[in-house]
């Protein structure tokens, strides 16, 4: 199916597809895989995801930095949304639709200090709130119940993660523990692991010392039982694609695609880069389009287009899903260094062998409604969290809840979108429009079975929960009592039909 | 519980060991003899006497200094491998002193990297910055540090002028050097720091012309308004100057204002207490640690030699739980060893001394402690991220370590004919009886290990790893044996014996605790 995105207003489909069905019933024992790629530093989104119905706005908030318009790379089926020249590989990957924009994610009162930012992120913590688990530690931890002392079991003899580094990321922190594996070199992990433990086990005193004892114990104990599994692995997958060379970030997902490839059953894979800190020259004194940050996001775009076409070349594209995210995004205006700030909200990308369907979420920033100089949220990163855990490994909307702490709408980039003016023919009638506090919907479409469900979304997609009442049978009244005043779009299901209309909330 | 009182007993063995292993790199066997006895308040003052300032750095491949030349293209790896080297060696050389200890601590406070940098020069001249307030005043260091030529170029400073502010010093100068997050200041502290902080520049960065490196104050490149601050600060306003020495006026002026607040001696004593004495900050220590010598630093004007005293000579300190409390970092663990073996580096600028230095900077960078190159501006990640020193530790990390000791005990680290490692024949033979291998092996663990072994553990490693499949009695006769008699073959016998103990007790989980 073709992705519609029409004008950026987007509105989530609620009824169950076709994909959703296939993958409800094989949640249980699905063959996916998550790669999470993190951006280290803060990534400058305006420089990578270039709003070309902006440019004069852009060009002025940094001019010496700016992508000159011609050199923006194009993507099909949008005039307005164009990528950073070095990023040949993920404009590839995102014309051929398997990668999803999704546009300006950060959370509310988003922080602007390295440490607390990654840490939120890792964490899905709200921004007044510390937590001592990782997100996808507690993923891991509601999967594979009973991690390190039950594993590795016959049914997953494998590392639940694994981390392509010396050490493990707090997103893997798990309630005791890291879930992952980290690993540098699959060839030679089991000869540096040795291949038994010599440890007297002894016992550990319930103070500092003895704490970390047991820990680092824990941890011989873990990494000797998974060498074999990995040495064997490693020997059999073999990449297929070419990768770029000098690319640290290529090396890390090489690894990764050989470990798939030779039948690791592990479920999460990390891997990072680091650099996006770009306080001062970021380009090219006379050439924006190269320099510092365009060398960082070639590494990413080159890295992560290899990977994919290595897995596909494997036949196993289908199963591998992967996001890139990055603490936060850098301020709209540039300083006088050549460089950004820290900031605010910024682009992630979703990529993925197969499912994705909704190419953008969300639109392109306003530069002219800045938060100071910072730009303004759109999506949630938790809702993206969201999405790869229900749509993609296909987690129930209650495990989604307990991993992330509280519900959140999924961003829809593997749910097909409906816009606003897809088909003006099938709507319904809806008044008074604008609307103050109570709106009717009526149409005879709504027919003898009545409405299945009712979504009202905001400009940005994010769906938003109001109170609906049958009054007859082809007439419903919603209260929008608590929604703020704006436009939205109301989509209702009926039996056999999908029905959108657009409402103004006026006060 | 007694907290912050003095201590008065004299140090036992273990005591003194303790103390050394946390405020210095690790007792040699000369010093551990040395402190054994001596009162905390003794010991404390011997570990804090200032130290002479050490020769520069010399390049290898010319025999000389290169830190009062012109910045030289060709030779700048070799110049950077000397600047890292020549630290590295201080810290493995140095006597009963806390200020290579601190020193780390200190570049580890105030990050910079020859990654960005790039000019080992300008860190050189802040390593002796670095150096002259280790143990000093600490209004003083953040002022001086501000204006170093390394810290303009690493966090921007020198880029950050009127109308075109570049926040990154203003923001990290609260966040990570003074106050941090606790202080609870705002966004818009960060853009009046950065205002307070316009015009500052450093000269001579990579000139091949010039050796000169300065810092100017360039006053036509000021923000001359009035900063306004939050309530974080008392709402306090830092007057906006004008003319030459409006920069050092207004630095002062708001170095002031944050050292005023109570959460910055909070900051700057957790910090010091998460590096030297324990990662866990319990509430009771809160209050009966923290609180207190945050107020000793405040009430001394933020010199840092008050804190440390009471701090080394406290009961708190001596506490059995404190022992072992913390995950050796992995330099702690290689230039540990080092002295523990009391080896000394090849001659400072040799050819061995380099190979040397490269050799456990090697080692370091694995153990993901990479010398003067933090991979970012807050530091090492033990030193503040979630989890803290066991983010040191994973299964490679682990590994890497023990590849490292297994290296060390078998004699494979060799320069210019030189072997660096462990003679183990020698530690036992210094032990009071080495003969009696209960005895043995009580002291032995006693020396290796900063927490104590079980009984059953000291058992296993007699019976299992020293004379596996032997009687006990058998230790004794081959010991004995080559004490009367030393012959190398004699002593190769025992050596193995004792290697592979060592090897063992390196592996332990045990081992990796300071």
């Amino acid at each position: 199916m073709t992705p519609v995105v029409l004008g950026g207003y987007s509105a989530r489909a609620y009824g169950q597809t076709a994909f959703l069905d296939a993958l409800a019933s094989v949640a249980d024992t699905n063959d996916r895989v998550l790669v999470l790629v993190q951006l280290n530093g803060g990534n400058d989104g305006l420089n990578t995801v270039i709003p070309l119905d902006q440019m004069s706005a852009y060009n002025n908030l940094r001019s010496n930095i700016a992508i000159k318009e011609d050199k923006v790379l194009r993507l099909t089926n949008t005039i307005t949304t164009g990528l950073h020249p070095a990023m040949t590989g993920m404009r590839d990957l995102f014309n051929e639709g398997k990668m999803s924009i999704v546009h300006s994610v950060s959370y509310p009162s988003p922080s602007q200090s390295h440490f607390r930012a990654s840490d939120i992120w890792f964490t899905a913590a709200n921004s007044n709130q510390t937590l001592t688990t990782g997100w996808l530690g507690r993923y891991l931890d509601s999967e594979f119940p009973g991690y390190p002392d039950k594993y590795p079991s016959t049914a997953m003899p494998d590392p639940l993660a694994v981390q392509i580094n010396y050490i493990t990321s707090t997103s893997l922190l798990g309630p005791s523990q890291s879930m992952a594996i980290a690993i540098q070199n699959p060839d030679t992990f089991a000869t540096l692991v040795g291949d038994k433990a010599a440890i007297d086990p002894g016992t550990t005193a319930n103070t500092p010392a003895g704490r970390s004892i047991a820990f680092i114990r824990q941890q011989q104990v873990s990494s000797v039982q998974y060498a074999g599994q990995i040495k064997a692995a490693a020997g059999k997958g073999k990449n297929m694609a070419t990768y770029p060379t000098s690319n640290s970030l290529a090396d890390q997902l090489k690894i990764v695609a050989r470990l798939i490839h030779g039948g690791l059953r592990t479920k999460v894979y990390y891997v990072s880069i680091g650099g996006f800190d770009t306080h001062a020259t970021q380009t090219d004194a006379t050439d924006t389009s190269i320099g510092a940050h365009a060398n960082l996001l070639k590494m990413v775009s080159d890295g992560i287009r290899a990977f994919m076409t290595d897995l596909k070349m494997m036949g196993i594209d289908k199963r591998v899903a992967g996001m890139t995210f990055s603490e936060f995004g850098r301020r709209a205006g540039s300083n006088s260094a050549r460089g950004t700030d820290h900031g605010v909200a910024a682009p992630v990308f979703v990529f993925a062998g197969e499912g994705i369907k909704t190419q953008f979420v969300g639109k392109n920033p306003s530069l002219t409604d800045l938060d100071g100089n910072s730009i303004k949220m759109q999506m949630d990163f938790r809702q993206v969290y969201s999405a790869l855990l229900t749509d993609w490994l296909g987690e129930t909307t209650a495990t989604a809840n307990s991993v992330l702490l509280r519900n959140f709408e999924p961003a829809p980039m593997f749910r097909q979108i409906v816009a606003a003016n897809e088909d003006p023919l099938v709507t319904f009638g809806l008044y008074p429009n604008p609307a103050v506090d109570e709106v009717l919907m009526e149409s005879e479409l709504f027919g003898p079975g009545g409405l299945q469900s009712v979504q009202v979304v905001d400009m940005t997609g994010r769906p938003l929960s109001v109170p609906v009442e049958r009054l007859q049978a082809n007439t419903y009244r919603m209260s929008v009592r608590e929604l703020p005043a704006g436009t939205y779009i109301v989509a209702v299901e009926t039996g056999r039909r999908k029905l959108t209309n657009r409402l103004l909330v006026n006060r | 519980m007694p907290w912050l009182s003095t201590y008065t007993q004299s140090l036992t063995r273990t005591q003194a060991a303790h103390l050394l292993r946390r405020a210095t790199f690790g007792p040699t066997a000369a010093q551990l003899r040395q402190f054994t006895g001596l009162k905390p308040a003794a010991a404390v003052a011997l570990l804090l006497a200032d130290q002479p300032t050490p020769t520069p750095p010399i390049d290898t491949t010319t025999g000389k200094t290169f830190v009062d030349l012109p910045f030289n293209n060709d030779l700048q790896t070799a110049h950077q491998t000397a600047l890292k080297n020549w630290w590295l060696g201080l810290m493995i050389n140095e006597g009963a002193s806390v200020r290579e200890k601190l020193t780390l601590f200190w570049q580890n406070h105030f990050v910079s990297t020859y990654a960005t940098v790039s000019d080992a020069r300008y860190l050189y001249r802040q390593l002796l910055l670095i150096r002259q307030y280790a143990t000093g005043n600490f209004r003083q260091f953040v002022i001086d540090m501000t204006k170093d030529p390394a810290m303009l170029r690493y966090l921007n400073g020198n880029v950050n002028v009127a109308n075109k502010p570049n926040e990154n010093y203003g923001r990290e100068l609260q966040e990570l050097f003074t106050i941090g997050l606790g202080g609870q200041y705002t966004e818009d502290d960060v853009k009046a720091a950065t205002r307070v902080l316009t015009g500052w520049a450093d000269t001579g960065f990579r000139s091949t012309t010039s050796a000169d490196i300065t810092v100017a104050f360039r006053a036509n490149q000021h923000d001359t308004g009035n900063k306004q601050f939050s309530a974080a600060y008392g709402n306090y306003v830092v007057k906006g100057r004008t003319g030459a020495t409006a920069g050092d006026e207004e630095l002062a002026d708001m170095v002031d204002m944050i050292l005023r607040q109570p959460e910055t001696a909070r900051f700057l004593i957790r910090k010091l207490y998460r590096f030297f004495v324990c990662t866990e900050i319990t509430p009771a220590v809160e209050s009966n640690v923290i609180e207190p010598l945050a107020k000793i630093y405040r009430d001394n004007k933020y010199e840092l030699k008050p804190v440390l005293t009471t701090l080394f000579t406290s009961d708190h300190f001596y506490e059995e739980s404190i022992r072992g409390a913390i995950i050796r970092s992995p330099l702690e663990l290689l230039v540990g060893q080092f002295r523990f073996a009391g080896l000394k580096t090849p001659e400072h600028g040799t050819t061995a001394f380099n190979q040397l230095g490269d050799y456990l900077r090697g080692r370091a960078r694995e153990q993901q402690m990479d010398v003067y190159e933090q991979p970012t501006v807050f530091g090492y990640p033990p030193y503040y991220d979630t989890g803290l020193d066991r983010i040191w530790i994973s299964a490679n990390t682990l590994a890497l370590r023990s590849l490292f000791t297994d290296q060390f005990i078998r004699g494979q680290i060799r320069y210019n004919n030189v072997t660096y490692g462990l003679d183990s024949v020698e530690v036992v033979r210094a032990l009071s009886n080495p003969g009696d291998p209960v005895q043995m092996m009580d002291e032995l663990t006693d020396l290796v290990f900063a927490v104590p072994l079980s009984q059953s553990q000291k058992d296993f490693l007699i019976d299992q790893v020293l004379v596996p499949g032997l009687p006990r009695y058998e230790w004794p006769a081959e010991w004995n044996d080559y004490a009367q008699s030393p012959t190398n073959a004699k002593r190769m016998s025992v050596k193995i014996k004792l290697d592979n103990l060592f090897l063992f007790m390196y592996r332990m989980a045990e081992f990796q605790m300071s």
